[in-house]
C-alpha cells in the first residue's frame, strides 16, 4: 500500500504543525548558513543552456571584503597589503619551473590495450564510476582503475560530447540503459561522468558531480583552472591536483553514504546549550578585533560545533561539505598549525580565502578553521587559535566536545530512539530548512564511516549479499527514492507514506522541514502520524542542543 | 607560540621528504607504516633549542612541495632566516627542483642561509635505491652555500645536527642576533602594555 499526497494534505496531518504556534524544530530568524536547496539548483543547472556553460563568474566576494577592509583602514601598510591572491606566478603564465619542462605527453593510443582494460577486474562491476576529464578529452580523474589506461575511453566521452554539442547544438545530460545510468556534466573545461548502478536519480547524480568539481574548484579557483586551460587546451591537470584523488574519493564514499549530501543540510554536534554558547565566546571575545577574519567554524568529526562569521556574509552548506572532506581526508592537519589557501566555490569560485587550520588540543578532535582575506595573518591567528583554545580549557569545553563525539550515553542526543521511546521507529533524519541543519537518529558513527570506506577501496563491487542488520548507511540509501519524488520538479509531493513487509517509510515535507521516517513494516497510517507528531515534539525540545539556533557574527 | 627568535623554512619537491624530517626532529618519530599524503599549504611547527648555553625559540615551515602551491610558497619563506632545500639524490627531478628554490631564494631573500638537504640517506645505504644526483655535483653548488646534509628520517641520522648546525650558525651571525633582540624587546614591551591595559580593563 502506497499513497502520495500532492496537495491536500490529509487534515490530521496539520495537527503537529498546529499544534503550537511555534517555528518548526530547528528554526531561527538568523541562519548561519545560507538555506538554498541544492536541488533547486539543480534545476537552474538543467536549464542552462549551451552557452551559459562556459562559466561566467559574478562579481568575487572576497575583493569585496578587501576593499571594505581597506576603505576602513587607517593603517597605510595595510592598504599596500591589499592582494589579489593567486597561484599563478608574477607574469600570469603557467608556473615555468624546471621540471615543468619534462612533460611527457602520454597518451595511451593503443586501444586494444584499452579494450582489455575495461574488462579487467579492476573495473567491471563496480556500483559506480565516476570520470573526469578535460574536454580536450585528457584524462584526469577516475574512482577506479588507473585514469592512464583510460584514455580511449576519455576520448570516447569527449567524442560524445561534442559531436552533440556541435552537430545537435545540443547538451548530453544523461544517458539510461536497462541497468544502468550515464550521466554527464560538462562545467568549463571539464567534462565530468558518472556511470552507476545505484538507485540513485540523475539529479543526484549530477549533483555528485557538480560537488567533485566544486572539490577541484577549492583547489585551484575557478579563474585559475578556466585559464590554465585557455593558455593550454591539452595541459594534464594532474600536476597542479596533488592530493585531489583522495580528496574526490573520500568525497564520493562520503556523499553515498551520509544524509548530509541527500538533503543539502549540515550536521551539527550535539551539545549542551550552555557548552555551545561558551565555544562561541571564547571566539568572538577572542577575534572580535581581527579585521581580516571572514569565518571561524569549529567541526568535528564531519558535524558542525560553531560558526562565527563576518556580518553580510554566510556559508553554504556545500562549501561547509567541502571542508569537512579536507579535514577528514587529511592526516597533516593532525601533527601542526597549517596554513593554507581555501577557495570555497559558492562564497566566492574566483578567489582564495587563507585558512589557518588547527585542531584544539592532542586530547580533543575538533578542529579550528579560521579563514581570512589576509594571507599574512598567519601570526595573528595562530595567537587567536591558542587563545581560543585556552579559554575553552577553563570553561570546560573540551570535555563537553569529547562527551559528544565519544557519545556518551547519558546524553539524550546519543541514543535518541531510546529516549523518544517509540518502539516502532526504528530510523528517522530530519532537515531543518531555513537554517539547512540537519539531525538523524543514528548520526553515521565515524568508524563505520572508516569501514565501510576500506570495503570500500577493496570493493565497491556491486554486492547481492542480503542485508541482515540494516545501519544508518542503508537506510540513508532507502531514503534516496523518496527524497527524489519530494524534490521532483514537475510533480513534487508533500506525503508519501509507504508500507510493506520489509518496513513502512514515511516522508514529509512541509515549507519548515523535511522528515523522514522508517517504521517497523505493516504500520498502520494513523498509528504512524502520532508518532511523527512525538517525534517532532521531541525534536523541539532538545532543539537547542542539536541545533544551532543562532548565528553569531564577529 | 609563533614568536620565534629564528625562522627556518624547508623547500622541496613533493615526496621528498621534508615532513618526515620535521616530525623526526620536532616529535622524535618515523612511522613507514602511514601511507604518504601531501602536505596541504604549509604547516608551522615551534621548538625550544640550544646554542652556546643560550635558548632559542625555532619555528619551522614545512611547505608542500606540490605545484600547485608554488606561487603561494613565498608567502612562507618571506623573511625566514634560514632554509633547508631538500631533494633526494636518487631523484634528479627533485635535484632540478632544488635548483629551481635557489635561484628563488637568491632573487627574493637573499639574506636567508640556505642548507642543502638529501634525504632518505638510510635508502641509499641499504642499496635500495640508485644514486642519481652525483656527489660532485651537490658539492660544487653547496660550496657557496651554508652547509650540506645527507638525513634519514627513518633513523634520525644527521636530523638534529643540520638543525643545531643552523641554530648555532644564526647564533653566531651577528646581524641576525640584532634583530633578534630587537623583537624580543619589543614584544615584552607590547606585553607589558597589554597586561597593563588588562588590568585596566577590569
Ligand atoms: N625510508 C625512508 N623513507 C622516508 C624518509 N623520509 C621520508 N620517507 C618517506 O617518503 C614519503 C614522503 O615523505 P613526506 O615527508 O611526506 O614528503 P614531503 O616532502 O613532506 O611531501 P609533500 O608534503 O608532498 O611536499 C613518505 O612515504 C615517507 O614515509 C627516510 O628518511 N627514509
Ligand atoms: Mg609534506
Amino acid at each position: 500500500m502506497a499513497s502520495t499526497s500532492n496537495d491536500n494534505v490529509p487534515q490530521h496531518m496539520n495537527a503537529p504543525e498546529n499544534a503550537s504556534d511555534e517555528l518548526e524544530p530547528g528554526a531561527c530568524h538568523d541562519s548561519i548558513l545560507n538555506p538554498t536547496d541544492s536541488f533547486e539548483e539543480f534545476a537552474s543547472e538543467m536549464s542552462s543552456s549551451l552557452r551559459e556553460t562556459c562559466l561566467t563568474t559574478k562579481s568575487s566576494t572576497i575583493s569585496e571584503i578587501q576593499s571594505e577592509i581597506l576603505e576602513t583602514a587607517e593603517d597605510p601598510k595595510l592598504k599596500a597589503a591589499k592582494s589579489s591572491d593567486d597561484l599563478q606566478t608574477k607574469d600570469g603564465s603557467m608556473s615555468a619551473s624546471a621540471s615543468n619542462s619534462n612533460l611527457i605527453e602520454e597518451n595511451g593510443d593503443d586501444t586494444d590495450d584499452d579494450k582489455d582494460y575495461l574488462q579487467s577486474p579492476e573495473l567491471v562491476n563496480k556500483e559506480k564510476h565516476v570520470f573526469i576529464l578535460s574536454t580536450a578529452g585528457k584524462p584526469i580523474y577516475s574512482r577506479y582503475g588507473n585514469e592512464d589506461k583510460l584514455a580511449g575511453l576519455c576520448g570516447v566521452i569527449q567524442a560524445l560530447v561534442s559531436v552533440i554539442e556541435e552537430q545537435n547544438q545540443d547538451i548530453l545530460r544523461f544517458i539510461n540503459t536497462k541497468d544502468c545510468k550515464a550521466v554527464f556534466l560538462v562545467k568549463g573545461p571539464l567534462i565530468l561522468v558518472a556511470v552507476s548502478k545505484s538507485n540513485e536519480s540523475e539529479t543526484q547524480l549530477v549533483l555528485q558531480l557538480t560537488y567533485a568539481f566544486n572539490q577541484i574548484v577549492s583547489l585551484l579557483t575557478l579563474t585559475q583552472l578556466n585559464r590554465i586551460f585557455e593558455q593550454r587546451r591539452n595541459y594534464d591537470l594532474r600536476r597542479l591536483l596533488a592530493g585531489a584523488e583522495r580528496l574526490i574519493d573520500h568525497l564520493l564514499v562520503f556523499m553515498e553514504k551520509d544524509p548530509a549530501f541527500l538533503l543539502g543540510a549540515v550536521r551539527c554536534l550535539p551539545l549542551p546549550e550552555k557548552a555551545r554558547e561558551n565555544i562561541t565566546n571564547a571566539i568572538t571575545t577572542t577575534c572580535h578585533k581581527i579585521r581580516d577574519l571572514v569565518f571561524a567554524i569549529m567541526i568535528a568529526g564531519n558535524q558542525l560545533i560553531t560558526l562565527v562569521r563576518m556580518k553580510k556574509y554566510t556559508l553554504h552548506p556545500s562549501d561547509i561539505h567541502l571542508l569537512f572532506n579536507l579535514i577528514r581526508s587529511s592526516e597533516s592537519f593532525k601533527t601542526a598549525e597549517s596554513w593554507t589557501p581555501i577557495c570555497l566555490p559558492k562564497f566566492d569560485a574566483t578567489g582564495f580565502l587563507h585558512g589557518h587550520v588547527s585542531y584544539i588540543s592532542e586530547d580533543c578532535q575538533a578542529c579550528l578553521l579560521l579563514l581570512t582575506v589576509q594571507r599574512d595573518a598567519f601570526t595573528t591567528l595562530s595567537q587567536a587559535k591558542h587563545t581560543i583554545a585556552e579559554k575553552m580549557r577553563r570553561a570546560n569545553c573540551l570535555v563537553a566536545i569529547n562527551n559528544a563525539l565519544n557519545r556518551n550515553e547519558e546524553l539524550s542526543t546519543t541514543k535518541p530512539l531510546k529516549h523518544i521511546g517509540i518502539p516502532e521507529i526504528r530510523h528517522f533524519m530530519y532537515k531543518c530548512k531555513s537554517t539547512a541543519q540537519l539531525f538523524s537518529s543514528d548520526p553515521i558513527s565515524l568508524d563505520r564511516l572508516q569501514d565501510y570506506r576500506l570495503r570500500h577501496k577493496e570493493g565497491g563491487d556491486i554486492v547481492d549479499k542480503k542485508i541482515t542488520k540494516l545501519s544508518d548507511i542503508d537506510y540513508v540509501r532507502n531514503y534516496r527514492k523518496f527524497c527524489n519524488q519530494i524534490h521532483c520538479v514537475a510533480t513534487p509531493a508533500k506525503l508519501i507514506f509507504r508500507s510493506s513487509s520489509q518496513d513502512t517509510i514515511l516522508s514529509w515535507v512541509t515549507n519548515g522541514f523535511e522528515l523522514y521516517v522508517t517504521f517497523d513494516p505493516l504500520m498502520e497510517k494513523d498509528h504512524a502520524i502520532k508518532a511523527v507528531d512525538r517525534l517532532l515534539r521531541w525534536i523541539k525540545k532538545e532543539e537547542e542542543r542539536i541545533f544551532i539556533m543562532n548565528a553569531p557574527t564577529f | 607560540m609563533s614568536r620565534c627568535d629564528f625562522k627556518i623554512v624547508l623547500l622541496g619537491s613533493e615526496h621528498v621528504g621534508k615532513t618526515s624530517l620535521v616530525l623526526r626532529f620536532v616529535n622524535c618519530r618515523f612511522n613507514a607504516e602511514i601511507p604518504y599524503q601531501n602536505t596541504v599549504g604549509a604547516a608551522f611547527c615551534a621548538k625550544a633549542m640550544r646554542s652556546k648555553e643560550k635558548d632559542y625559540s625555532i619555528g619551522i615551515w614545512d611547505t608542500a612541495g606540490s605545484e600547485r602551491y608554488e606561487a603561494m610558497t613565498r608567502i612562507y619563506y618571506r623573511g625566514a632566516h634560514a632554509a633547508i632545500i631538500c631533494y633526494e639524490p636518487s631523484s634528479h627531478e627533485s635535484w632540478t627542483r632544488l635548483r629551481h628554490w635557489l635561484h628563488e631564494l637568491r632573487t627574493v631573500e637573499d639574506s636567508c642561509k640556505v642548507y642543502l638537504c638529501g634525504t632518505k640517506k638510510d635508502l641509499l645505504d641499504g642499496g635500495f635505491v640508485k644514486r642519481e644526483v652525483a656527489e660532485e655535483i651537490v658539492n660544487t653548488y653547496s660550496q657557496d652555500l651554508n652547509g650540506h646534509f645527507l638525513t634519514s628520517s627513518k633513523t634520525g641520522e644527521n636530523v638534529d645536527e643540520l638543525f643545531q648546525k643552523i641554530v648555532d650558525d644564526l647564533a653566531a651571525d651577528v646581524e641576525v642576533m640584532k634583530t633578534v633582540t630587537e623583537s624580543r624587546l619589543l614584544l615584552t614591551e607590547l606585553d607589558k602594555r597589554k597586561s597593563k591595559k588588562d588590568v585596566c580593563a577590569c
